[in-house]
C-alpha cells in the first residue's frame, strides 16, 4: 500500500437525481478515501474521526448537534467503508438550507474536542463488545480478517477492542487535517430538489473544506485463499452454526464480472437458486442460503452464506462444497442462464425506483472505480450475456479447490465433524469469538 | 358546463366498474366504498368484492413498479395453546405447491417476473407482499389468487418447512439474547391473552404440527372475506379491478370463527426476573401495560416513548449513554397492536455495570416525566422525527402498500398514517404527563435482568489453536 500526495485536485463533482415524490431530500457529502488510511495498528482511527466530526460540527456539542438535526426533521449518519467517508442523511425538503448548515458544520468546522474524543472512544469500545452477541456479525467480522488477511481490505473499518483503546485524541486530529480535504470531495443530492440548488449547497459546503487532496492510497489486489483452509469461531452455547465459505470473485472491470453475476444468480442469488432449493427447500437445514459478489475499488470475494443447527453444519458444508464443484464443472444450463437474465433484467426495476437510488449507483461508480456507464449499461450487459461466457466465468474465476469456510459454533460439539467433512483441508483453526478480548488480556 | 374534477372522478369510476361488473363472476363484483386522500398529492380508492375481498388501490406513476400486498387478518393471536406458531409456519407454507402449480413454481415464476417476494406474520396479522415492475402485475394476480384458494399441503412438504421454521427460530430466539428475552418478556407479563405466546411459536409446538393442523387453519382464515389486497404503484385500474375481480371473485366467503379473546387481567404488581445468558453484558428489558393502537391514549404514549428514547438527543440516551457511560444502546416501542399490550424499554449496559443500575437511571427518568411537564421544543422535535419516519417509509410502493396494509387490518382506517400524526401534533406536555402517569408504573411492569452466564468462562484465555491438517 502506497501513499501519494495529489497534486491539482479537480473541482467537488456533484451528482443530483430529482424527484417530487415525497417531500424529502437525502444528501451524501462523501470523501474519497475510507478506513484503508487507518495507520499501521490505529484501525478504527478513520471511522472514530468521521463520527468525532459529526459529535462536534460547529463547535456545539453532541447534544447541540442531534438536538438541531431532530428539530429539523432530519438525520445525519457517518459511514466508513475502507473507500470512503461518507456522511449521509436526509432532511423534510422544507428544512433543507438549515440542513446544510449542520452538515457544513459537520465536515469543516468540527471542534474535534478531546472530552468528545474520549466519550466517543468509550462507546466504539462497548460497541465493539455488543457485537459479539450477534453470531453473524462475528462471523462476517472473521471471515474478512481470514479472507483478507494482511491487506487493506482484511482491516475492519470499525477497529478492534484491541486497537480502539489505543487510539488517541491527537491522531484523530492530525487524521482529520489530513483525510477531510475538498480534493476528495464528492456530493450526492436527490429527492426534492433540483440541480441548480444542489449545485448551490455543494460549492456553500465545499468553500469552507480545507483546499489540497488526502493522500492518494494504492491498494494492490488482494490475493485470495490457497487450499482450503477451515476457521471455527468458538462460542459456547450455539445450537445454531454461521457459516460462510469463499472464495475469489472479481471486480466489474473484469471482462467476465456481468457473466459471473448472471451465473452467481442462478447457484445463490435468489430464492430459487440451486443453493436456495438444496439447502433450505429440499432439506430444510438453514433459513438463510444464498451467494453474494460484492464490489469494492479492489476484487472482492464471492461469498456463501448458511445457518443451520449445529447437528446439520457438517452435511451442510459438505453439500456446498459438492453444489460449487458441480457448479464449476457442469456450469449452468441455458434454461437457468435464460431465467436468470429474465429476473435480473425485469427485476432491475428495483435497483432504480427511487432518486436515492439511483443517486447512489452514480455515486459507487466514482467511489468504486467502476467501468464508465456501468449502471446505465448494466441491463444491455446482462442480456447479452451467453452460456458459454457464463460458464467460461464460473470455471476460471472460481476455485473450489481453495476455499475459506469459517464458523461460528460450539467447538467442542462440532468442530472434529467439521474437520473430518471437508476434503482436501490444509488448515484449521479456532479462534474464540472474543479472542481479541484476550489477545488484550495476555498483552 | 364543464363538470368537476371530482365529479369526472367518479363518473370514470363507475363506468369503470360497470365494465368490470358486466362479465364478473357473481363473488368478484366490485364495489366502490370510497376515495380517501393520501398525503398531499396521492388518494386511495378503497373497494369491497360482493365475497367480502377488501381491495385498496392508489395509482402512483413516480416509478414503473407496483407493490401488490395481501394482508390476512390473522396472528399469533388467532391461535390456541399447543398448537403456537402455526401462522407463521403457514405463511411459509404458502410458498409451496398449489392444484396447478408444483413445488417452487411459485416462486420460480415471481422471480422470472422481476419479483421481489416477501411476507410476514406478527401478533394480529399476516402479509404477503410481492413488489413487480409495472408491466408483470398481471403475473402476479392469479398466481397469488390459485395459492390463496388451492394450496396442497403434504407431508414431506410441511416436515421440510418445519425445519426451516426450528432453524428459524433457534437463529432469532435461541442463539439470540435479545429475541430470547424478548419472548420472556412477553410470556411473563401477560397470563391470559394470546399475546404471551411468540409468533413463531414454541419450539415443541412448531415439531408437533399436522398437514390437518394446517387445512384446518388454512380453511378457517385463508379466505376473501378475511384478507384486503393492497395494489400501490404504476397500475391502470381498470386492467387491475377486472383482473382481481375474474380471479378472486369465484372464492367463496368463509363462515370466520367467533374469536376466543380472553382480556388480559389488570396487573396489579410487578413481575421481576433475572436470567442468565451468554453475553457480554447485561441487559435491562422493561415491559409496562400500554393502551391497543387504536385507544386515545396511543399517539401520547407513542410520542412520550420518542422523547424518551427516540434519537441520541433523546432523555434516555443523554443520560445513559453519553452523561452517565452506563449503557451502549438504548430503544423503546409502544406495541401497535389491536389489543392492549406493551410499552418496551430496552438498555443494554456497558461492561463492567449492572442492569440494576440502569434500572435505577431509567427510574429516575420515569419518574421526572410522571411529575414535570415535558417542554414544547422536545415535544416537537419528536414529532418531527416522526414525520420524517413515515415520509421516509412512503419513498416506495412497497412502502406505501405497507402502509395502507397495516392501517386497514389493524384500525380498519387504511389512510390514519397521517391523521396519527396530525393526532400527536395535537397532544398537550399535560398529555404525556397524563399517559406516563396512567401506563409507566411500577405495578404494572415486567422487569427482566439479564446477567452474563457463567458459561463464557468455558473458553480459556488464549486458547486459539492453529494447525495444519493432513490432506485427506
Amino acid at each position: 500500500m502506497n501513499q501519494t500526495l495529489q497534486a491539482n485536485p479537480p473541482e467537488p463533482r456533484v451528482l443530483v437525481e430529482t424527484s417530487r415524490a415525497v417531500p424529502l431530500v437525502t444528501l451524501s457529502v462523501t470523501f474519497t478515501q475510507g478506513s484503508v488510511l487507518d495507520p499501521e495498528g490505529l484501525l478504527g482511527l478513520t471511522r472514530l474521526t468521521g463520527r468525532l466530526m459529526r459529535r462536534t460540527g460547529g463547535g456545539l456539542s453532541a447534544d447541540q448537534i442531534d438536538t438541531r438535526i431532530d428539530t429539523l426533521g432530519a438525520s445525519l449518519g457517518v459511514d466508513v467503508t475502507h473507500s470512503a467517508i461518507s456522511f449521509q442523511g436526509t432532511c423534510i425538503s422544507r428544512s433543507i438550507e438549515g440542513y446544510v448548515d449542520v452538515v457544513k458544520d459537520v465536515v469543516a468546522k468540527a471542534s474535534l474536542s478531546e472530552h468528545e474524543f474520549n466519550k466517543l472512544k468509550s462507546e466504539s469500545q462497548a460497541e465493539l463488545l455488543s457485537m459479539l452477541d450477534s453470531d453473524q456479525s462475528v462471523a462476517r467480522h472473521w471471515f474478512r480478517r481470514e479472507m483478507f488477511a494482511d491487506h487493506p481490505y482484511g482491516r475492519p473499518t470499525g477497529g478492534t477492542l484491541v486497537s480502539v483503546p489505543k487510539l488517541q485524541h491527537g491522531a484523530a486530529v492530525e487524521h482529520a487535517k489530513r483525510t477531510i480535504r475538498r480534493g476528495n470531495l464528492l456530493f450526492a443530492f436527490a429527492g426534492d430538489i433540483n440541480p441548480e440548488q444542489a449545485q448551490r449547497f455543494a460549492a456553500d459546503i465545499a468553500a469552507v473544506v480545507p483546499s489540497g487532496a488526502s493522500p492518494e492510497v494504492e491498494i494492490d489486489e488482494p490475493r485470495f485463499v490457497s487450499g482450503r483452509q477451515l476457521v471455527v469461531v468458538d462460542k459456547p452455547d450455539r445450537t445454531q452454526t454461521q457459516i460462510l465459505i469463499g472464495t475469489r470473485g472479481s471486480h466489474p472491470k473484469d471482462a467476465d464480472h456481468t457473466a459471473l453475476h448472471v451465473a452467481n444468480t442462478v447457484f445463490g442469488g435468489t430464492f430459487t437458486s440451486r443453493l436456495m432449493h438444496e439447502v433450505r427447500s429440499k432439506r430444510g437445514w438453514s433459513y438463510g442460503a444464498s451467494s453474494h459478489l460484492a464490489y469494492d475499488r479492489r476484487r472482492q470475494p464471492l461469498s456463501i452464506l448458511t445457518f443451520p443447527k449445529a447437528e446439520d453444519a457438517a452435511p451442510c458444508i459438505e453439500l456446498q462444497i459438492q453444489l460449487l464443484e458441480q457448479w464449476c464443472e457442469a456450469g449452468i444450463t441455458q434454461t437457468e442462464l435464460d431465467w436468470a437474465k429474465n429476473y435480473l433484467i425485469r427485476s432491475h426495476a428495483f435497483s432504480v425506483d427511487t432518486a436515492s437510488k439511483r443517486v447512489s449507483q452514480k455515486l459507487d461508480e466514482v467511489l468504486y472505480d467502476l467501468p464508465k456507464g456501468y449502471h446505465e449499461e448494466y441491463l444491455a450487459n446482462v442480456q447479452a450475456v451467453t452460456l458459454e461466457q457464463a460458464n467460461q466465468a464460473v470455471a476460471e474465476r472460481i476455485s473450489p479447490k481453495d476455499l475459506l469456510i469459517v464458523v461460528v459454533c460450539t467447538e467442542k460439539l462440532v468442530g472434529a465433524q467439521l474437520q473430518a467433512i471437508v476434503p482436501n483441508l490444509e488448515h484449521y483453526k479456532v479462534i474464540p469469538f472474543n479472542g481479541e478480548v484476550q489477545t488484550e488480556t495476555k498483552t | 358546463m364543464p363538470q368537476s374534477p371530482e365529479l369526472d372522478a367518479d363518473f370514470t369510476r363507475e363506468s369503470l366498474l360497470e365494465q368490470v361488473n358486466l362479465d364478473a363472476p357473481e363473488g368478484g363484483k366490485i364495489k366502490f366504498l370510497e376515495c380517501l386522500p393520501f398525503g398531499k398529492a396521492l388518494t386511495v380508492d378503497r373497494y369491497q368484492l360482493a365475497n367480502g375481498l377488501m381491495l385498496l388501490l392508489i395509482e402512483d406513476h413516480e416509478a414503473p413498479v407496483v407493490a401488490y400486498h395481501t394482508w390476512f387478518n390473522v396472528g399469533s393471536r388467532h391461535e390456541q395453546v399447543g398448537k403456537t406458531g402455526l401462522s407463521h409456519l403457514f405463511e411459509h407454507l404458502m410458498f409451496n405447491e398449489s392444484e396447478n402449480l408444483p413445488a417452487g413454481e411459485f416462486d420460480r415464476k415471481m422471480e422470472e417476473a422481476g419479483a421481489e417476494v416477501n411476507a410476514s406474520t406478527w401478533l394480529d396479522w399476516t402479509q404477503y407482499s410481492s413488489s413487480l415492475p409495472k408491466g408483470q402485475l398481471l403475473t402476479a394476480i392469479p398466481l397469488e389468487a390459485e395459492r390463496m384458494a388451492h394450496l396442497v399441503l403434504k407431508p414431506p412438504q410441511l416436515n421440510s418447512e418445519k425445519e426451516v421454521v426450528a432453524n428459524e427460530r433457534r437463529f432469532r430466539v435461541e442463539d439470540d439474547v435479545d429475541g430470547a428475552v424478548n419472548e420472556l418478556l412477553w410470556a411473563t407479563a401477560f397470563t391470559e391473552h394470546a399475546y404471551r405466546w411468540p409468533t413463531i411459536g414454541w419450539m415443541a409446538d412448531i415439531e408437533g404440527f399436522t398437514t390437518e393442523d394446517c387445512l384446518g387453519f388454512y380453511r378457517t382464515y385463508y379466505a376473501p372475506n378475511n384478507a384486503t389486497l393492497v395494489v400501490a404503484g404504476d397500475i391502470e385500474p381498470i386492467v387491475v379491478l377486472r383482473a382481481i375481480s375474474q380471479n378472486y371473485g369465484p372464492m367463496p366467503r368463509a363462515v370466520l370463527p367467533l374469536e376466543d379473546v380472553r382480556p388480559e387481567p389488570p396487573q396489579t404488581s410487578e413481575r421481576r426476573i433475572s436470567v442468565e445468558k451468554p453475553t457480554q453484558t447485561e441487559k435491562l428489558v422493561l415491559g409496562y401495560k400500554s393502551p391497543a393502537f387504536g385507544d386515545f391514549d396511543y399517539p401520547a404514549l407513542s410520542l412520550l416513548g420518542e422523547v424518551l428514547a427516540g434519537g441520541r438527543a433523546s432523555r434516555l440516551y443523554r443520560r445513559l449513554v453519553r452523561e452517565l457511560e452506563l449503557a451502549s444502546e438504548v430503544r423503546i416501542s409502544v406495541g401497535p397492536f389491536r389489543d392492549p399490550s406493551l410499552f418496551e424499554l430496552y438498555v443494554s449496559a456497558r461492561e463492567g455495570h449492572t442492569a440494576e443500575e440502569l434500572l435505577a437511571v431509567v427510574e429516575e427518568e420515569l419518574l421526572r416525566v410522571r411529575e414535570q411537564p415535558v417542554a414544547q421544543e422536545e415535544m416537537d422535535r419528536a414529532l418531527a422525527r416522526n414525520e420524517l419516519s413515515l415520509l421516509a417509509s412512503l419513498e416506495t410502493a412497497d412502502g406505501k402498500a405497507s402502509t395502507l396494509g397495516f392501517y386497514e387490518t389493524v384500525l380498519g382506517q387504511p389512510t390514519s398514517a397521517f391523521e396519527r400524526l396530525a393526532m400527536e401534533r395535537k397532544v398537550s406536555s399535560s398529555d404525556l404527563r397524563r399517559v406516563a402517569r396512567r401506563y409507566l408504573v411500577d405495578t404494572q411492569r415486567t422487569v427482566v435482568l439479564v446477567v452474563k452466564d457463567d458459561d463464557d468462562d468455558d473458553l480459556e484465555p488464549n486458547s486459539s489453536s492453529d494447525s495444519d491438517v493432513e490432506a485427506a
